[in-house]
């Protein structure tokens, strides 16, 4: 019933639109073709959005003011296009001067709240871990379970195997200490050169794990800015050995702060790391993947096991942030929902509106609703909402 | 006399804007003359919801947002419900813009 009063409002609106602006094509000189394809584009759009039924008597008369010229009328390309995109680029002109700020901005401003709360969370967060595991799980790269703790900046690239031996990235790193060297020498010594560097920043973070991990000559950006130890180094396989035992010796004397459980996952003494595991600690969880499953599905290891020293403040904060992020996602389908075509949007003319505390009541006419993409046309509506 | 583009943004005034734009793009239309076509669809689609269009609805639901700027109101309502004679329609979040009728018969 009511689709179909619509449908005939609209077709009649149609008809009527077409008929009047016939004199200003024929005064812009331009032929009846365009006027015949102008209606055909729009009621077959119209037909699209399954605003007007195409059985209607209207295809009748449609039929006879347009029927002569419809063969001329090119085939219209398929509109299955959201017309939302379009209004903005014709809108631009003329209605956007009337509601620049309503129709867009209104849905944006809303979620804005928590979009607030999430800014604001984050800066909460410690400096140091926070951000390492947001940016862990953002990236579904997760290197290491333990990674969050130590508040070591999410690895570069994870991909293990392909230029594990290659072209190591920590040149980019080292450039300064290569730059004066020839090509041809940088790539016959540059791992090297880096070890030296490597040595000497080795000892802070339990990183030697990294060198079984990342493919030698990788390097680990500083993320989180504050606090931050710089973990960047590039280890050759020869020296991995090496350098391994420097840093264990190391470890071995640092404070409880280091995380020593690190897994190893790289496959290559994968046991490396039950030496220095805590008891309870759930190392499996770490070891058992394969490399790549360490790097793809780290994602709940990460926040999960986290019993240790330290880890007290860790554990509450990367649960928070996940958090934080899920409440944005959500915020953000919610605001989704409603940017496409599933919009429900009322336009009207308002008579009266009047508040009384917190009841509001209003009275609009003249209004086409877009409700659960449906058109239903009304000539008076009262509403009345409690905010 | 008088129009609002307030109804442009209606489906049936999206398809004649994205007709009118596709033509202007391609150049069968002058843009002015795209102008003129949505001025008289201004016209018209007013003209056709004050003189063809009957129904009554009601509207209930919580007010979420509320604005009031340059004489145009809009509401977000939430857990919306609006009823005419013939059907009911529920929805989560709609969004009401609604312009000052008083201008128009000025």
């Amino acid at each position: 019933m009511a689709s179909s009063n619509v449908s005939t409002v609209y077709i009649s609106v149609i008809d009527d639109v077409i008929s009047k602006v016939r004199e200003d094509f024929i005064t812009y000189g331009v032929g009846d073709a365009v006027l015949n394809e102008l209606q055909a584009l729009w009621e077959m759009k119209m037909l699209h959005c399954g605003a007007i039924s195409g059985n209607i008597d209207r295809t009748k008369a449609a039929a006879a003011s347009a029927g002569g010229t419809a063969g001329t009328t090119p085939p219209v390309h398929d509109l299955n296009v959201p017309y939302e995109a379009t209004s903005e680029e014709y809108a631009t002109p003329t209605a956007d001067m009337l509601f620049p700020p309503t129709p867009l901005q209104t849905p944006i401003q809303t979620p804005l709240p928590g979009t607030d709360a999430g800014m604001y969370n984050i800066p909460t967060a410690p400096s140091d871990y926070a951000p390492s595991p947001i940016s862990d799980v953002r990236n579904g790269i997760t290197i290491n379970g333990s990674d969050p703790k130590t508040g070591r900046p999410s690895p570069y690239m994870p991909p293990p195997s392909p230029w594990m031996n290659q072209r190591p990235l920590g040149v980019d790193v080292n450039v300064a200490y290569v730059e004066s060297r020839e090509d041809p020498e940088r790539s016959v010594q540059p791992q090297q050169l880096t070890q030296d560097f490597l040595m000497m920043s080795s000892g802070k973070r339990k990183r030697d794990e990294y060198p079984g991990q990342l493919p030698s000559g990788s390097f680990v950006p500083q993320q989180d800015g504050s606090a931050d130890k710089i973990v960047e180094f590039v280890v050759s396989k020869e020296n991995e050995h090496q350098l391994r035992s420097f840093v264990i010796n190391k470890q071995e004397t640092s404070t409880k702060t280091v995380n020593p459980v690190i897994p190893q996952c790289d496959g290559i003494q994968d046991d490396y790391n039950d030496q220095f595991l805590f008891p309870g600690v759930p190392t499996e969880d770490y070891n058992t993947p394969g490399e790549s499953a360490e790097y793809r599905a780290p994602t709940p290891a990460v926040g999960t096991p986290k019993p240790r020293n330290d880890a007290g403040d860790d554990d509450d904060e990367p649960p928070l942030n996940e958090d934080d992020d899920d409440d944005d996602e959500l915020d953000d389908l919610e605001q989704g929902e409603d940017e496409p075509n599933t919009q429900h949007l009322v336009l009207a003319q308002f008579d009266k509106v009047t508040r009384t505390k917190n009841r509001w009541k209003c009275t609009l006419k003249d209004g086409i609703m877009h409700l659960n993409g449906r058109d239903v046309l009304f000539n008076k509506a009262t509403g009345e909402f409690d905010f | 006399m008088a129009t609002f583009e307030l109804y442009r943004r209606s489906t049936i005034g999206m398809c004649l804007t994205e007709t009118l734009d596709e033509m202007v793009s391609s150049g069968t239309l002058s843009p002015e003359l795209a102008i003129q076509v949505l001025v008289q669809f201004d016209k018209s689609m007013t003209d056709a919801l004050e003189n063809q269009v009957k129904s009554k609805v009601n509207i209930k639901g919580h007010l979420h947002t509320y604005r009031f700027c340059d004489n145009v109101w809009t509401f977000i309502l939430t857990d919306a419900q609006f009823k005419n004679d013939e059907t009911t329609e529920q929805v989560g979040k709609v969004k009401i813009v609604a312009c000052d009728s008083k201008l128009l018969s000025q």
